[in-house]
């Protein structure tokens, strides 16, 4: 089955096919025993559509090994199910914000909406913006900055790949640990006075939390 | 099959009760919510999924009375009448032990979702009662259900695995999940000494399908195989489960409160000078 180890990437979102099933299908006939990489581009899919494309693959012989996606949602099962799994942000020039005669690119920003629970990772190629809350057990990291419009309650790391400029703003910012870049620090013991959003930065190489600031 | 004549109930309720972590009540919550459902007249099948430990039948007082389990349904060594074992005082309930303690290993999704679809052909609701943890037994269980119930406790570890099972819940498209907090201290929750219903339900962020207050008679009825709501007693336990039973129903109960129940003068009295009545 293993004869060769190569993984090969098929795309399970192709407009020549009515549906994901189909597609997968009939690629998968031409590909008969081998390493399979998922790309559902931004397909949502539930844990038991993974199980079903797990399912279908067995019976072409074919091992699924990892997904990919742009979608978040199906990062979330996918990797509740165990898979090595992958966010893919899409490069679009639209997401550019004007914001008083300045450009501020969401080109490589991924914004995902609802908690992300214990047990849950979220990760991000570039900034990670999050509409709702990180719960304690959670853990989210991104390659850039980290916002949270709401309660951090979880993990949190932003600059995963060194960047010691990232920072971490959330609305409450209660946060089992926090990492920028190589640096860790854990949650502050108080509970922060409500109302007031937080950030956390690295400052001569301590991470601190201030009251957000924009400029 | 026989089952082809028969007509397929649309409207039949499965739910899930689960945790995550054990001992907070899961089992409790189903025995008792299957005697209130059944008490109003609505036929109720629990099926115990939790199969490596099962406890369902000892709370219900059915161990001695169990022959076959939905494992023998389904190599149709027997028929699905002769596995289910109908409660002694209320004949409106049934109990599907899903295997045999021996047996491990034997369960699939696909076998799980056999089992139900055969219960639903009888049932107004079926009860699953899933085993701890957020392994395969969970998943089984999770499997054949449409809605769910999370039983959580007022502490940070049964909160904690709640959270991780909704997640799990939410990816596998269950709806709706309601949470029911159990083992309340009234008192305790107003000393601040644990956690408040809000500081749960800020972080889980379901709706509060009921509270259960923390009652000494839940032992003895465990042990005794009788549960609470059965005897209807004057127990502040049964009286919670029978307000869940009713609220699944769609009937608008208010939520007792919990500093109303937090007994003795002292405590009321000083609920009194902290709102500045006097």
């Amino acid at each position: 089955m293993n004869s060769n180890n190569q993984k090969i990437i098929v795309n399970i979102k192709d407009i020549k096919y009515q549906n994901w099933e189909i597609c997968l299908k009939s690629k998968l006939k031409i590909l008969k025993s081998s390493n399979i990489e998922i790309d559902s581009k931004n397909l949502d899919l539930s844990c038991s559509d993974i199980s079903e494309i797990i399912k279908i693959a067995n019976q072409y012989n074919c091992k699924i090994i990892s997904f990919c996606s742009t979608s978040s949602k199906t990062i979330v099962s996918s990797q509740s199910l165990g898979f090595k799994s992958q966010l893919i942000i899409e490069n679009s020039s639209k997401n550019t914000l004007k914001i008083n005669q300045k450009n501020l690119t969401f080109s490589k920003t991924h914004f995902h909406q609802g908690t992300i629970r214990s047990g849950e990772y979220l990760d991000s190629p570039g900034d990670l913006l999050i509409l709702g809350d990180v719960n304690p057990g959670a853990k989210v990291s991104a390659e850039g900055n980290i916002i949270i419009w709401g309660r951090l309650l979880g993990i949190a790391h932003a600059g995963r790949e060194g960047n010691s400029q990232a920072t971490i703003s959330a609305l409450q910012l209660r946060p089992v640990q926090l990492r920028i870049a190589n640096k860790v620090a854990r949650g502050p013991k108080t509970k922060p006075q409500f109302g007031i959003a937080e950030q956390a930065r690295i400052d001569s190489e301590e991470i601190i939390i201030s009251p957000l600031e924009t400029k | 099959m026989t089952n082809s004549r028969r007509s397929v109930r649309t409207d039949t309720r499965v739910i899930l009760i689960c945790s995550g972590k054990g001992g907070v009540g899961k089992t409790t919550l189903t025995a008792n919510l299957g005697i209130s459902l059944a008490r109003q007249g609505l036929s109720t099948a629990v099926l115990d999924a939790d199969f490596g430990l099962r406890n369902l039948d000892l709370l219900l007082g059915l161990e001695n009375r169990i022959v076959y389990t939905a494992q023998e349904v389904l190599e149709e060594e027997c028929r699905l009448d002769q596995a289910l074992v109908k409660h002694k005082q209320e004949s409106n309930l049934s109990l599907l032990p899903a295997g045999n303690p021996r047996m491990l290993d034997w369960l699939k999704p696909d076998d799980m979702q056999r089992i139900v679809d055969m219960l639903k052909e009888q049932f107004n609701y079926v009860l699953i009662d899933c085993p701890a943890g957020v392994e395969d037994g969970f998943k089984n269980a999770m499997s054949a259900s449409q809605e769910a119930i999370v039983v959580t406790n007022p502490e940070v570890s049964a909160v904690r695995d709640a959270d991780r099972v909704i997640g799990l819940l939410n990816t596998n498209a269950i709806k709706p999940v309601q949470l029911v907090l159990n083992r309340v201290r009234p008192k305790m929750m107003a000393n601040q000494e644990m956690l408040s219903i809000d500081d749960v339900t800020d972080i889980l962020a379901l709706p509060l399908l009921g509270l259960v207050l923390e009652d000494e008679q839940v032992i003895v009825s465990t042990n005794r195989g009788e549960p609470l709501t059965l005897n209807s007693v004057n127990s502040p336990a049964a009286k919670c489960y029978l307000n869940i039973a009713k609220r699944l129903q769609g009937e608008d109960i208010p939520l007792i409160d919990p500093a109303e129940e937090s007994s003795g003068i002292g405590a009321k009295f000083r609920r009194l000078m902290q709102t500045k009545i006097f």
